[in-house]
């Protein structure tokens, strides 16, 4: 499938990690356009475009930027959102290693439009190598003037900083995010109020993932117009960086218009690993619900996903082939979420636990077909009860697997040990 | 107002209200663990989840604010009880089942609400529930013990010392289901509020050290009344059993402590079950302490003021005395025709308790010097008044001098004040400890203790307020009020054998800061006297 990259487009051209390389190629040309144009104006082109944030929620967010009071004498801030710790996602590590000045530009833009005059990057701990690629980007950008007190002497201030994480999923939550940037325990806030009105140092923040801001300067360079003739129809819509990983030959990022067929990308990467069998796949993170090998023909974007039960999210498309043993898989999910519950509220602290030790005895064949319902019940109650969506999270892949692989669980049960080999990209001894 | 109506029933609150306020306000109660209506608010134990009309999810009633008319909330409902029963087995899942060798067994919030809310059985078939392995008795400080394998992640104690005592001790440290509570390194949990984290831990968590182990809560009788500790005058709840004082309970009052008191007053328990006065004793002409009749003994201290000059006789008191026996002492001296009748003022260390309204401090090591004054123990200008008598040579101009003693530790126990006011020719104590000053005395008058008397007090607030008797004092004992009653009665006739409501009737009549009111009906929060310019109210 041939596909101009559009967020990859600088990918392999280390020269636009300087302002000067990336100028060469057409950088910040955007940004000049917007600082002459209306913040108003700038809010509506993304409201035009359809952007729906790429984080994982797919909310739109020309809507989210306006909600920003207007008026307000109010410091306002934009917090970019690059805690990316959905397992399986790597985009906006590889968005940043790539194309730093992308982000900036974006962010940038971004900042001009809802009038925030200071924008935090919020960096997993772990991108130890982005966070400082971008800290180099954003000092050649400062001597550039492309920010500071007067960005491309427009008269507009904007100052960046890049804060980095300390090693919690929940810190990419975005009021989880918001405490760990203000110095405490990250943990989420409760909701109202939003962001928007009360967010970073109480004032209203605007947060946006990394990919959904690298988007930004397109839609400005190039017009709303062209970004929604790309995707699958008006409610989504351009370019999207997929993240695949797990039994393909060439795992990485892929950029498509959003919307392309897991067959697709499949293709794309190069085709099932040692070419074995497609059984599931979870179309966008840990926290979405796994599908079957019968959905592959699904468009992968916001809505269709939705509308099959499972959620884009963050794009991180795992495949599973036959050596899979999908009680493994989800165990190995339930774990993740169990470790990086922040344990503030009940159903999360207490429901991620149970889930993981049940599924454990489950895999090990000491379950029964109650522990099935059980797990059925227990989602129930931790589903739409938690203060975030961590429990939710947890919810999607374990729900998937007792509602839509309940014959493999099964099998557990009956034969009383997993019927599988234990060979897969799962490490052994990593779940115990 | 914003109108809304719950479970059918409609009520008007203030706008901004949250729900579990709210259903309170409508009779309906919402069950709760991690919210206090004095900390902020988390949201985090998720118990609160009620349905709202129009919303698609169920929302926690604690960070649910009333804003505008027409909310229509439901408790009493199916989806509302399913999410209740799955809160509770969660918080259950992990949670020792052992309420028979728990200390908080019977005033347990997980308790009642297994009860209420919960299921009678448990789906949590594993071998071993999460314990945190060895921090089964944590001593958090010197008051307060931790017990993590009983805690359920509520914060509320995290909470009270971020946000009441604004000392900052606990944290909360891990995540997931290893979370857990505990002291920051290097502190420990030892500001003066400390035992209150134990008031509100809605489960056995935390204990207090004066308290775990020494009583089921079930056996205790519960009486509402006041610390003693000092002229705060926190309200109280005294908890014994058959007339062992095992704790003070803070009593809700937002006007004075709030749901607060401090460890000291909390220590002062037991002070009544310390070393007791419980017969009359005069010392005879031999010199020689004998018990007597109390007839002997009341006769002997009347046949001796009777004797002496008005001018001669000294009276006495310390701020532990009621209102209402401070009247009658003051009365006694006026019908002795003697001016000299004075409180003794005993200044401590300061305490402070917050509340909504600015918070209630404290200076005095007593709690009713106040009351004493305005009943008529002033520390006016005349010649033997207190600090003449305990700071000077005072009683050595006396013939007679009658003092009402306070609890250990008061200021009239120290050797040299003792020796000072055993200068007197006559010395008649009223006193329910066996202190070094009755040990000297030639009239020992046995008194009913703080927990055995009725009584109004006058806090550092001008405010009045009553304590309550918890139980009978000892035999052989009567109260001061009934001692100094007699005492007057045999000079003044009618002002024999009158109780504390008779005795504060005449207070109400006499003296204008209490005008109008009523032993029997000072509200429980009790209420502020009259103030006029310079602070003091009138006293007439």
């Amino acid at each position: 499938m041939a596909f101009e990259p559009i967020l990859l487009r600088n990918a392999g051209n280390p020269a636009v990690h300087e302002v000067s390389g990336y100028r060469k190629a057409g950088g910040y040309e955007a940004l000049s356009k917007a600082l002459a144009m209306e913040p108003e104006e700038i809010i509506d082109a993304v409201k035009a475009s359809g952007l729906r944030g790429r984080g994982g929620a797919g909310f739109p967010a020309g809507l989210k930027w306006s909600f920003i009071p207007k008026g307000s004498e109010k410091a306002k801030y934009l917090v970019c959102n690059a805690d990316e710790s959905e397992p399986g996602t790597f985009k906006d590590r590889i968005l940043i290693e790539t194309d730093p000045h992308q982000l900036i530009e974006g962010c940038a833009i971004c900042c001009y439009a809802v009038g925030a005059s200071t924008c935090y990057v919020y960096i997993r701990g772990e991108y130890v190598a982005p966070a400082l690629t971008l800290e180099r980007a954003i000092a050649d950008a400062y001597e550039h003037g492309l920010l500071g007190e007067d960005v491309l002497g427009s008269g507009f201030a904007l100052d960046m900083r890049v804060h980095r994480g300390a090693g919690a999923y929940i810190c990419g939550e975005e009021t989880g995010m918001l405490e760990s940037l203000e110095g405490r325990r990250g943990q989420p806030r409760i909701k109202p109020p939003f962001p928007a009105i009360v967010g970073a140092f109480a004032a209203p923040t605007v947060i946006n993932n990394v990919e959904t801001l690298c988007n930004v300067p397109h839609i400005i360079g190039r017009g709303a117009e062209w970004f929604k003739s790309l995707g699958t129809d008006e409610r989504n819509t351009g370019p999207k960086v997929y993240c695949i990983s797990g039994h393909v030959e060439r795992p990485g990022v892929y950029e498509y218009p959003i919307g392309v067929t897991l067959d697709d990308l499949i293709a794309a990467a190069g085709g099932m690993y040692r070419g074995r069998a497609l059984k599931a796949y979870i179309p966008g993170g840990a926290s979405a619900a796994i599908l079957s090998d019968e959905q592959s023909g699904l468009p992968m974007d916001f809505d269709s996903l939705a509308q099959a039960g499972s959620m884009l999210g963050s794009a991180a498309v795992v495949v599973m082939d036959e050596t899979t043993c999908l009680v493994r898989a989800t165990l190995r999910l339930a774990k993740f979420f169990a470790h990086e519950s922040c344990g503030q509220c009940t159903p999360c602290r207490e429901g991620t636990n149970w889930s993981e030790m049940i599924l454990a005895r489950l895999e090990d064949g000491r379950g029964s077909e109650s522990d099935i319902d059980l797990l059925q019940r227990i989602t129930t109650n931790m589903s739409g009860t938690a203060l975030c969506a961590l429990a939710d999270a947890c919810v999607g892949p374990v729900r998937s697997l007792v509602t839509n692989f309940r014959p493999e669980v099964m099998q557990h049960v009956e034969q009383g040990c997993c019927p599988l080999p234990r060979q897969s990209i799962f490490e052994p001894g990593a779940v115990s | 107002m914003p109108r809304l109506t719950i479970d059918g029933r409609t009520v008007e609150v203030e706008a901004g209200t949250n729900l579990i306020e709210a259903a309170a306000a409508a009779g309906v109660q919402i069950p709760h663990y991690c919210y206090h209506p004095r900390l902020s608010i988390v949201g985090q134990c998720r118990m609160c989840l009620v349905k709202i009309e129009g919303m698609p999810k169920l929302q926690t009633g604690c960070t649910t604010q009333v804003m505008k008319d027409g909310m229509v909330v439901l408790v009493d409902d199916d989806e509302v009880r399913a999410a209740q029963e799955g809160i509770m087995e969660f918080l259950l899942i992990n949670h020792p089942l052992d309420c028979p060798i728990c200390d908080q067994a019977g005033e347990c919030g997980l308790q009642d609400y297994s009860f209420k809310h919960g299921q009678a059985f448990s789906r949590f078939e594993y071998a071993e529930k999460r314990t945190y392995s060895g921090k089964e008795r944590i001593p958090l400080g010197s008051e307060v013990v931790l017990n993590m394998n009983r805690c359920i992640q509520c914060t509320r104690c995290v909470r009270f010392t971020e946000e009441i005592s604004r000392t900052g001790e606990l944290g909360l440290f891990q995540r997931g289901a290893r979370t857990e509570i505990g002291v920051f390194p290097g502190k420990e949990l030892s500001n003066e509020l400390s035992t209150c984290v134990v008031d509100i831990c809605p489960v056995g968590a935390l204990t207090s050290t004066r308290f775990r182990f020494a009583e089921r809560v079930w056996n205790l009788d519960k009486i509402p009344s006041l610390c003693s500790g000092c002229d705060v005058g926190c309200n109280i709840t005294i908890e014994h059993r058959r007339g062992v004082v095992r704790r003070y309970k803070p009593r809700t009052n937002p006007a004075v402590n709030d749901h607060w008191m401090c460890d000291f007053g909390r220590s002062t328990f037991g002070r009544s079950a310390g070393s007791r006065l419980t017969v009359p004793t005069v010392i005879r002409d031999d010199g020689r302490r004998a018990a007597v009749s109390w007839k002997e003994a009341l006769d002997a201290a009347i046949e001796r003021l009777g004797r002496a000059e008005a001018e001669e006789i000294a009276i006495l008191a310390t701020g532990c005395v009621t209102t209402e026996e401070a009247f009658l002492l003051s009365r006694l001296a006026e019908a002795l025709g003697t001016t000299n009748k004075s409180v003794l003022r005993e200044v401590d260390r300061k305490r402070e308790i917050p509340n909504p309204v600015g918070g209630v401090s404290g200076d005095e090591a007593t709690p009713n010097r106040r009351g004493a004054e305005l009943a008529g123990l002033h520390p006016g200008d005349q010649r033997l008044r207190a600090d003449e008598l305990v700071e000077r040579d005072g009683a050595s101009q006396c013939r007679v001098l009658v003092i009402a003693d306070g609890d250990p530790g008061s200021r009239l126990h120290a050797p040299e004040v003792v020796e000072r006011l055993r200068r007197s020719s006559s010395l008649i104590v009223i006193g329910w400890a066996d202190s070094p000053l009755a040990a000297v005395a030639d009239i020992v008058l046995p008194a009913a203790s703080h927990v055995e008397r009725d009584g109004t007090f006058v806090n550092s607030q001008y405010r009045l307020q009553r304590a309550n008797k918890a139980f009978p004092s000892p035999t052989g004992v009567r109260s001061s009020l009934a001692i100094v009653g007699e005492l007057l009665g045999s000079f003044k006739e009618d002002w024999s054998g009158l109780n504390e409501q008779a005795v504060f009737a005449r207070l109400a009549e006499h003296v204008g800061a209490f005008s109008g009111l009523t032993f029997d009906t000072i509200p429980a929060e009790g209420i502020g006297l009259q103030m006029v310019a310079g602070g003091a109210p009138d006293s007439a």
